[in-house]
């Protein structure tokens, strides 16, 4: 009889309505919902936003992305310095840096890290992998790393804080069969980061909690105890989490559930400009759309405020096939704008002078944004006798498409985030070498460009580089491969209590920065 | 018949469109990282070597690796299928609960105010969707009145179990953790109404049509007229015999129900297979596919047995020959 009652009670609080947000002892746990799970956390292995949002928490890396526009601030490193070709970098490392097992981080740490990422090959290994060899990797002492690249390579420290640093010992402790500590490290973690795991489980709920003794330091004594990153994978069920306070942030959310909620009470909408662009690549090598005044002519038919209204007005369109936070950014005059006449012009000059051909429009199936965008092109390419044939796809399908020259559509829906804010991270989406990525299935060509890409990145100072990625924005955008459409903006829903919050573009999609906020409330 | 399921499945998996091991090396992997995961998946080999490599492991219950989760699909099957099967069992126990008492009630008062109010139940919980009323219970019980959880299966605050059976409730109950199987049981009130509900519509229309049959059959006009009470009647000799369709349709229901509730699943964020096995659709990634297909090909043939075995104990007659 006991049990029972013991048992009934316990449905009816858990039935009740939860706490703004949950406390455990004197510590304030956040609770984030998120649609994406956190298929393995290994930093050698995967990466996208949910698992980044993780590995940000629970290591470190030499130098992080900071703030809006970001910067590059140390970390693990104190301070760097290259050779003026930028083939050598030393990097000094904080002398209190520590892994959560006590064990200091170290330079053969640092080298352990980068030598086994390059190994596996998998995850952020290609970011470098072209650059960098294992044995251009030295310790020059305990707290000094010196890596020597096979060329010049300016972007070098822009893509440094995703390669994250594990504790060697950790992790060849637990290697099962060579593998290098991939088993163990899929859920388990060997860093010095901010944040240690308390519970996992996978596809349910990811739980991690402070490191109080954390090395670099709390930029807040308010900072939250803990945080409780959950699965939900329904939009209504994030905003209902969200609203019932079961929830501190929801990422995710449709664009007219984000407007409603930051209406309620308790509830507020960070809305910032991001990097990730939307484009309608067009096929540059084959098909209709080889021919670039028809190109040119879509560009200037296409209504691009539809794409604002697409998204209630949180988006800014793109003045640049560059994204606005990307260092050299430089809006190129006269970038394409909704003017028919233009549109006529070019199709007059181009193969179709009549139009009279159906162009396909590859996007995400179940994607209703890109589904709109979609109809916005059937209404604007009609007018010039052009008609379009809408296919949704699942993305697996869209990038094996995208893949090939005879197989990629005509024109095709891609959002692009760059990992970097290196301005090479974007253009060299446009070289030959990215063909056959979905960012590169539009298959640009040219030559010129392609060589202005090639010296830009081997050039160590800025003041030189600059000018050349402003003329490598002017050519591509000149030349029409895409429709260049908008930069979506990031919103999460949050509740007021959670503070601290900062913004930066380079993270991807819903990843947030765990370590600088806080809860401040009763 | 699970020899030719996973012929077909590995045969569609392999032709259709997309690379899974891009997929898996993520948008902005080199070829070489590509390749590095064809290499450790051997997705690089002939597919009739792959298939015979996979048969084999199979054989010695090795199912693959998921390209997705990285861990192998046993395991995965193994944390999954456990959530989907307390789920349906649990919807499935109460339609049944429900529904055949409902179809008999439905049957005995024909025409009468019980049994319109059965057929609205029943024609209900054919025509509404499962998702749209799973979020609708959601808006009015969790959200604006507050008396059940919106979903998971435990509260946030709330660890699982030791995993001895991995069944939630009986892990649960073997660890004398009575505040977590209350917990579990709350967090499963919304997702197990919202699954029942079209299992009971059925089991409630199949069942009043046998009853109604069974009851205009000779043999009970027959009691009748000898002066047996109507209970006794219905209990005793209708209900068996109309019993028997209706046990085909739940086994076949059961089968199917356990081979992954997806959109309860979404909509109640239950970690069962369905969610699994589109995860790893969306991703092309074969191998899950293949694992989840012959456990539902298992699941339908140990559906069917089951109810094989009911009717023996229904119906003496088709109890193999020498039996009691």
């Amino acid at each position: 009889m006991r049990v029972l009652v013991t048992a009934i009670l316990a449905v009816l609080v858990a039935a009740s309505p939860a706490a703004a947000f949950e406390r455990v002892g004197d510590r304030k746990i956040l609770v984030f919902a998120g649609r994406q799970e956190v298929p393995t956390i290994d930093p050698s292995i995967k990466y996208d936003w949910s698992i980044r949002m993780a590995q940000q928490s629970l290591y470190d890396a030499l130098v992080k992305y900071v703030g809006n526009p970001p910067e590059i601030v140390p970390w693990l490193a104190e301070k760097w310095e290259s050779s003026p070709d930028a083939r050598v970098w030393t990097f000094h490392l904080a002398k209190n840096a520590k892994f959560h097992n006590g064990d200091p981080v170290t330079a053969e740490a640092v080298r352990f890290s980068f030598v086994r990422t390059l190994k596996l090959n998998q995850g952020p290994a290609w970011m470098l992998s072209d650059f960098l060899k294992e044995d251009g990797i030295k310790v020059v002492n305990e707290s000094t790393i010196q890596f020597n690249l096979t060329q010049s390579y300016a972007p070098f420290v822009s893509f440094l804080p995703w390669w994250y640093v594990m504790n060697p010992k950790q992790v060849m402790a637990n290697e099962q069969a060579g593998d290098m500590g991939q088993k163990w490290l899929t859920t388990n973690a060997a860093g010095s980061g901010p944040f240690k795991i308390k519970r996992w489980e996978q596809g349910v709920l990811y739980e991690l909690e402070a490191v109080d003794g954390y090395w670099k330091g709390w930029p807040s004594k308010d900072h939250i105890g803990g945080v409780l990153y959950k699965i939900v994978r329904e939009s209504a069920a994030q905003r209902a989490a969200l609203i019932r306070g079961e929830a501190d942030i929801a990422e995710g959310l449709s664009p007219e559930d984000f407007d409603q909620v930051a209406k309620m009470p308790g509830i507020a909408v960070p809305n910032f400009p991001g990097m990730t662009t939307f484009g309608i690549k067009m096929n540059t090598q084959n098909g209709a759309t080889k021919d670039a005044n028809l190109r040119k002519a879509i560009c200037y038919a296409f209504d691009y405020e539809s794409l604002v209204k697409i998204y209630n007005g949180n988006a800014v369109l793109q003045t640049s096939p560059f994204p606005n936070a990307t260092r050299g950014y430089a809006a190129v005059p006269g970038i394409y704008r909704q003017d028919l006449a233009k549109a006529k012009e070019f199709l007059a000059k181009s193969a179709y002078p009549n139009g009279g051909i159906e162009l396909e429009y590859v996007y995400v199936q179940g994607l209703e944004e890109e589904r709109k965008m979609g109809l916005v092109l059937i209404d604007n390419l009609q007018k010039l006798n052009i008609t379009v044939k809408m296919v949704p796809l699942i993305w697996p399908n869209m990038v094996a498409r995208g893949a090939k020259v005879e197989t990629s559509p005509e024109m095709m829906a891609v959002f692009t985030t760059p990992v970097s804010t290196d301005p090479d991270a974007v253009a060299y989406q446009y070289h030959k070498s990215s063909w056959g990525k979905y960012y590169g299935s539009s298959f640009y060509a040219n030559d010129g460009v392609w060589g202005l890409i090639d010296k830009a990145r081997t050039i160590a100072r800025w003041e030189e580089r600059a000018p050349i990625y402003a003329d490598i924005q002017r050519r591509i955008a000149a030349d029409a491969p895409e429709i260049f459409g908008m930069l979506a903006n990031r919103r999460w829903g949050m509740r007021d209590h959670v503070k601290g919050f900062v913004f930066s573009p380079v993270r991807l999609t819903g990843e947030v920065d765990l370590y600088t906020l806080a809860i401040v409330a009763k | 018949m699970l020899f030719g399921l996973t012929c077909i499945t590995f045969t569609i998996s392999h032709i259709a469109p997309g690379d899974p091991a891009r997929l898996a090396a993520g948008p902005d992997a080199s070829a070489s990282m590509v390749e590095t995961i064809r290499v450790e998946y051997g997705l690089d080999r002939p597919l009739p070597i792959q298939f015979g490599h996979y048969l084999h492991g199979v054989v010695r219950g090795d199912l693959g690796r998921s390209l997705r989760t990285r861990e192998s699909v046993a395991s995965d099957l193994a944390r999954y299928f456990p959530n989907t099967f307390e789920l349906v069992t649990g919807a499935m126990l109460l339609a049944i609960g429900l529904g055949v008492p409902m179809g008999i009630l439905s049957a005995v008062y024909r025409d009468r105010w019980v049994d319109q109010m059965t057929r609205v139940v029943s024609v209900s919980g054919i025509a509404i969707p499962a998702f749209w009323l799973g979020l609708m219970l959601q808006l009015l019980l969790a959200l604006e009145l507050g008396l059940v959880p919106l979903g998971g299966r435990l509260g946030l605050m709330t660890a699982p179990p030791p995993p001895i059976t991995r069944l939630l409730y009986v892990d649960a109950l073997l660890a004398g953790q009575w505040r977590v199987l209350g917990d579990a049981l709350a967090h499963a009130v919304l997702p197990t109404v919202t699954l029942c509900l079209p299992a009971l519509a059925a089991i409630v229309r199949v069942n009043r049509a046998e009853m109604l049959e069974v009851l205009k059959q000779d043999y009970i006009v027959n009691a009748r007229a000898q002066g047996v009470s109507e209970l006794r009647i219905v209990a005793r000799y209708a209900l068996k015999n109309a019993m028997i369709p209706t046990l085909a349709m739940i086994g076949l229901r059961y089968g199917w129900m356990l081979g992954g509730t997806v959109l309860v699943e979404t909509v109640f964020d239950w970690p069962g297979i369905g969610l699994y096995a589109v995860a790893s659709a969306v991703s092309s990634d074969f191998q899950p596919i293949m694992g989840v297909t012959l456990l539902i090909g298992l699941n339908f043939m140990l559906a069917n047995f089951l109810v094989d075995l009911a009717y023996g104990w229904l119906d003496p007659r088709v109890r193999p020959a020498g039996s009691a």
